[in-house]
């Protein structure tokens, strides 16, 4: 059978028009849809494939209302052969597990999937701009039990299988992959073509099959709100703390430099922070039935995710909320982690020391590396021992694809990305009943414009929550705690693809968490490679200031800066005293990443680029003639306000 | 051209404005009615048809009568009927109203739309007449056959970087051979430019020359306009002589205005700044007052050839015909285009059936265009007034007082003084006698974001974006001139008439000066590539889909 290659394709409001409402915030009615950024690389990178197969068939998949057909055009018009679309009122309110089943049924239905001996490979975006989950190719690939590997920029078909590079924290891996197997794609790889007339023309005469769930027998049980074991619960406006920015003035980037020092000086603009009413504390509504839906399911599972040698970061903090939560529930609720790896059983005492109960410890030689297949096998053979009620991973870019993965294993919800976990209740009007305790998961979206919380009704209840978010815990060497061993059997499946090399920069560049200063810098410094970035970074450093440099999204994609530097959604989240943003635009995703700095400078020529509406400081000019003013200043002892120590 | 994907269409139109869908509606209607199946195809730069349009626009509804069924007729999303109609002087801080209309400025019976909104329309008739509109795709080259007559056009190469080095995304532009093209690109059209020079067809013309007109749209509250009042200002800020222009405000529909300044690129001052004009035009009392409590919803840019009949260039070849706003069509005193190019269109349409019909679409052919323009309204209107742009560069009293002569003799007037290119017009910062415009509005310079706008605030509200990943669409010819003369004699004029601060004067420590482009923020006005002194820039079509994203424009 000759190759396909199935792109799963969103259509997503356009996200510079998420902010555009009249408040401010996304007006969903007005935007207008494209398709979704992410699904825009994965489509090219089916075209590229075609590009070496020229056999190769292309289909596009997508699941939504019929305004959908418009993107689905598009991607006719870029080269694609057949476009699908699953489209019933009845989808509507499906959560992540319920499209990741709803897609692969359709899928099966076109005659892939179903065991047999095929040659396909699915192509799908890494996440959604009005989702952000990045959950559906994972839970497409575990329910169509094909190996899958997710964050890929590249991946070519050499010899009848992929060879991936996958982004992974502080570098990336090359991988090999069998056929049939599932693909997302960051948005940093090759850029989606436009389309061609000839194209277009093509794509006029094309019919697009569209389907209902009778049409793939889906039955409504599995899909829309009954078929989806996450809710979204409530969503909340998130207001912007930041007061307007104090702008430099000047002729010249000498005057702009000066203006900016006295700025400084002088402080940041404040706003007046408006008394916040006091919440009134809801009434818990009287007859109704409490029910505990976690039918004897105790205790929270973490994952100790391991890093050359180490455990990373974002897996330490991870037992912040857990032992958090684990306090808020029952006396004696447990936080069991679980690390994997090879020769790892020296770490477990350190989990121990930041909180954890109990750690199982699997150890083989096979898994020196993290690899998802295996990984997901363990979670499940380990959750059905232990029977927790909560699961929590960190949103590394392994953590992201592991959870969903293990949820549509043990048939529960995941939520992504939370930056708050807490222990609540929900009450339910309709059928008089409250369900509790049960973990409230919550999440920015709408490009950070909300707050959304999720509820899980299925144990574990699974969250993934974003790095950086949560302290690592105080370690106190002398807690105690219970070390298991558990040699699980993994059959051969569990290794079919290949790890061939693992890159990561120095450290992961752990310092990014702890410089005092991080100069960033965005699309307009590659033209000297940045090396002003890093010249002032390394001024600051001769003064005696912790001061790292860094870099946005485009940066890392043009190939300048490692991604163990990159800041913002999809890097790293860091906290200095001072962010120093020269040459970003601002996007929301490098916005998440740093928001949270103490004193944010920004330095951009395009006085409407929004990082200016999210710092404290800015000059408008050029980074070639701006940037060595700073560099003389910072010579002369400028340190941005910053005691010497 | 190897490479390039090749199709094939009977006749090609290069634009979705009201010349172009006109053009295509009336072949669409012909063929039908004949029985004889052709495919029209019809490219449009913008993301959508609509996008890239901007008018102000009061439109003479009489012609679309002419092109439509009266069902269709009757369902063309006009705003409003126009029911006051008032012409004022400003002066510095008072107004005088006109009791009278100058000639040719009276809109009874006319309408006041979004001529986006109105295109929008009219595409969807022409598709379910079974025209091929494909929107997002630039043009960028003309196709010769052999014979070096035109054969085609050729879209845009994309995937193609700064540098122009192919990407991995590289898409070769599609080759689309036609036995018919049809320019209706609007104004300055950029293959017109090329087929205007390759075939000579300005010679003996006078220059084509412009205006820009600067616009915003606002929402304002109850009461502070009614929906079909027109009121067309003249005098303050411009000055009388040297500056020919005047501004428009329109009331729409749900408490809306349309609003806008039109000046000619005639003038001398090379720090003349039509956007910072029509902000100060803004804070005259007169026409603030429409605005107060309101918010901006839309902001754009275009020229219009203003020329008139003398400036119009032959206006077919073999193959080839152009329409609209490319080819000129525009009365001039009465600022209106739209009815005209619809004419044009309609003519050019029944000429290409004819065309058909002949078995030839040589020029022998199409010269009928000539003849259906001369016979219709297009020559009605156009003729008598040929010279009235350039009387009235000698001012608004005294060329009003030749242009009443002019209608009087039928259009003969004895003292026309010759017209220039609008470029050459520019005055050296050194030549320049009069107050520099910095100067004569000095204090009123400073925008406050409520009422006035800085370009790069109005620019948001023109929706313009174009992908970085592609050569910097606006060319500069000779870069080493452009230093030492536009940029060291006329302290780069091009930052001040750019409407949308593409065009930034960077002068370092040491005083050097050097030009900075943003090409992201273009709204595709075309001034540039009129008013850059030495023809110092050419505009040229960015990828498909780029530019601005007007709605109600
Ligand atoms: C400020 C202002 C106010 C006006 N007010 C009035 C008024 O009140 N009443 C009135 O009747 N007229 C008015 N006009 C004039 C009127 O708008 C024009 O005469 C009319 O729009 C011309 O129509 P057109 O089809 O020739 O060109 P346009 O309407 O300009 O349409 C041309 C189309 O072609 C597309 N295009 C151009 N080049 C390419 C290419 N290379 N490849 C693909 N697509 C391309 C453009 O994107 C555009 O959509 C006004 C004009 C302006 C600027
Ligand atoms: S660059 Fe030229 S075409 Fe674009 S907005 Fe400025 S003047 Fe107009």
């Amino acid at each position: 059978m000759a190759l396909t290659i199935i792109s799963l394709m969103k259509q997503v409001p356009l996200p510079s028009e998420m902010r555009m409402g009249d408040d401010g915030l996304m007006d969903r009615t007005k935007a207008k849809s494209i398709i979704n950024v992410d699904c825009g690389y994965a489509l090219e990178a089916g075209l590229q494939m075609k590009n070496d197969n020229p056999d190769a068939k292309l289909i596009v998949c997508s699941m939504g209302p019929p305004s959908f057909e418009e993107s689905l055009k598009k991607a006719l018009s870029l080269g694609y052969d057949e476009a699908y679309l699953l489209s019933d009122r009845r989808l509507g309110g499906s959560d992540t597990y319920a499209t990741g089943l709803a897609i692969s049924t359709m899928l099966k239905h076109l005659g892939y999937g179903k065991g047999l001996n095929e040659d396909f490979i699915i192509v799908a975006g890494r996440q959604t701009s009005d989702g952000d989950t990045a959950h559906v190719p994972s839970q497409v690939a575990e329910n169509m039990h094909i190996p899958q590997a997710t964050f890929i920029e590249v991946a070519n078909l050499v010899d009848g299988k992929i060879e991936a590079k996958r982004i992974i924290e502080g570098g990336y891996q090359m991988m090999k992959l069998p056929l049939p197997c599932a693909l997302s794609f960051t948005p940093t790889g090759i850029s989606p073509r436009r389309a061609t007339l000839s194209g277009a023309v093509k794509a006029r005469n094309t019919e697009i099959t569209v389907f209902n769930i009778d049409d793939v027998n889906l039955s409504d049980e599995n899909i829309g709100l009954s078929g989806s074991p996450t809710i979204v619960a409530k969503v909340a406006n998130i207001k912007s703390e930041r007061a307007p920015i104090k702008m430099s003035e000047g002729h010249n980037e000498s005057e702009l430099v000066s203006s900016l020092i006295k700025n400084l000086k002088s402080g940041k603009n404040t706003i007046e922070v408006k008394e916040k009413k006091e919440k009134k504390e809801k009434k818990r509504p009287e007859g109704y039935e409490e029910v505990d839906f976690r039918n004897g399911a105790s205790g929270i599972l973490t994952w100790a995710e391991v890093v050359k040698g180490q455990i990373s970061r974002p897996s330490l903090e991870l037992l912040t909320p857990a032992r958090e939560l684990a306090n808020q529930l029952e006396e004696g609720t447990k936080v069991v982690t679980l690390l994997i790896g090879k020769d790892i059983g020296h770490l477990a005492q350190e989990l121990i020391a930041h909180g954890a109960d109990e750690v199982v410890v699997v150890d083989d030689e096979r898994l020196e590396e993290y690899r998802i297949l295996p990984f997901a096998s363990i979670f499940e053979l380990v959750i059905n021992d232990k029977n927790p009620e909560i699961a929590l991973f960190a949103a590394t870019t392994a953590g992201r694809e592991l959870a969903p993965r293990i949820g549509v294993k043990v048939d529960g919800g995941v939520t992504a990305d939370c930056t708050a976990l807490e222990i609540g209740e929900h009450i339910d009007r309709k059928n008089k009943k409250i369900f509790a305790p049960i973990l409230e998961s919550r999440r920015p979206t709408y490009g950070e414009s909300k707050l959304a919380t999720i509820l899980g009704f299925v144990c574990p209840q699974i969250s993934t929550a974003r790095a950086g978010t949560f302290e690592v815990p105080t370690p106190d060497a002398n807690r105690e705690g219970i070390i298991t061993h558990f040699k699980p059997e993994l059959s051969e499946e569990n290794f079919v693809s290949e790890i061939i090399e693992t890159v990561i920069g120095e450290g992961g560049l752990q310092n990014l968490f702890e410089a005092d200063v991080i100069v960033s810098g965005g699309r307009g410094t590659v033209s000297d490679d940045m090396q002003l970035v890093k010249e002032l970074a390394t001024a600051l450093n001769e003064q005696g200031i912790n001061a790292e440099w860094a870099s946005s999204r485009p940066v890392v994609d043009e190939g300048v800066a490692e991604y163990a530097r990159q800041i913002g959604q999809t890097g790293k989240t860091v906290r200095p005293k001072v962010y120093v943003a020269i040459g970003i635009s601002g996007a929301v995703q490098h916005i998440a990443g740093m928001k949270e700095a103490e004193t944010i400078v920004a330095i951009n020529s395009n006085a409407k680029e929004s990082i200016f509406a999210n710092a404290d400081f800015g000059i408008v000019g050029e980074y070639q003639d701006v940037v060595p003013e700073l560099i003389e200043k910072v010579k002369g002892g400028f340190t941005f306000g910053l005691e010497v120590k | 051209m190897n490479n390039h994907d090749v199709i094939s269409t009977d006749v090609l139109i290069v634009g979705g404005g009201p010349s172009g869908l006109a053009t295509a509606i009336e072949l669409a209607n012909k063929l039908e009615q004949k029985g004889v199946k052709k495919r029209i195809m019809l490219l449009e730069k913008g993301a959508s048809i609509g996008s890239h349009i901007l008018s102000g626009a009061v439109i003479r509804p009489k012609v679309f009568k002419d092109l439509l069924t009266t069902k269709e007729y009757d369902g063309i999303p006009f705003d409003s009927k126009v029911t006051t109609d008032v012409t004022v002087k400003l002066n510095d801080h008072s107004q005088m109203e006109l009791p009278f209309h100058p000639p040719y400025m009276s809109n009874d019976g006319n309408y006041i739309a979004s001529l986006a909104q109105v295109c929008k329309y009219l595409a969807g008739i022409a598709e379910s007449k079974g025209v091929e509109i494909y929107t997002g795709f630039a043009v960028d080259d003309m196709l010769y056959n052999e014979e070096g007559k035109v054969a085609g056009v050729k879209t845009k190469d994309t995937g193609v970087d700064h540098h122009g080095e192919k990407q991995k995304n590289y898409q070769a532009g599609t080759v689309v051979e036609a036995d018919i093209t049809v320019l209706a690109e609007g104004t300055r059209g950029s293959l017109a430019k090329k087929v205007i020079e390759r075939f000579n067809l300005d010679s003996g013309k006078n220059p084509q020359i412009y205006s820009l007109g600067v616009k915003e749209i606002w929402s304002v509250p109850e009461g502070n306009i009614e929906a079909g009042a027109v009121y067309h200002t003249f005098g303050y800020p411009l000055k009388d002589k040297s500056e020919f222009g005047g501004g428009f405000i329109y009331g729409l529909s749900d408490n809306r205005v349309a609003l806008g300044l039109v000046v000619g690129l005639d003038y001398a001052d090379p720090r003349f700044d039509t956007h910072a004009a029509m902000q100060i035009w803004k804070t005259h009392p007169y026409v603030s007052k429409f605005l107060e409590g309101g918010n901006i919803i839309e902001f754009g840019a275009k020229t219009l050839p203003e020329g008139g009949w003398n400036s119009i260039p032959k206006y077919y070849e073999d193959n080839l015909m152009i329409v609209g706003d490319s080819a000129g069509f525009l009365t001039t005193a009465r600022l209106k285009g739209v009815h005209l190019a619809v004419r044009s269109g309609i003519c050019a349409a029944r000429t290409a059936m004819s065309a058909f019909e002949k078995g030839d679409t040589g020029k022998k052919t199409l010269a009928e265009y000539e003849e259906r323009v001369n016979k219709s309204f297009i020559h009605k209107e156009m003729y008598p007034i040929r010279n009235m742009r350039a009387v009235m560069q000698d001012g608004m009293l005294l060329g009003g007082l030749k242009m009443g002569v002019q209608l009087v003799t039928g259009g003969t007037c004895l003292f026309v003084p010759k017209v220039h290119a609008d470029a050459d017009e520019t005055q050296k910062l050194s030549e320049y006698q009069g107050v520099p415009f910095k100067e004569r509005f000095s204090g009123k310079l400073e925008f406050d974001k409520k009422l006035t706008f800085d370009k790069v605030t109005d620019v948001f509200y023109s929706k313009a974006m174009h992908d970085e990943h592609q050569p910097v669409h606006l060319v500069v010819n000779h870069p080493d001139e452009f230093q030492l003369s536009n940029i060291e004699k006329y302290g780069l004029s091009e930052e001040a008439f750019c409407p949308a601060e593409v065009y930034e004067l960077h002068i370092d420590k040491e005083g050097h000066k050097s030009l900075r482009l943003h090409a992201e923020n273009c709204v595709h006005c075309k001034t540039c590539d009129i008013k850059s002194p030495n023809g110092g820039i050419t505009w040229t079509t960015p990828y498909g889909g780029d530019g601005p994203e007007y709605n109600y424009m």
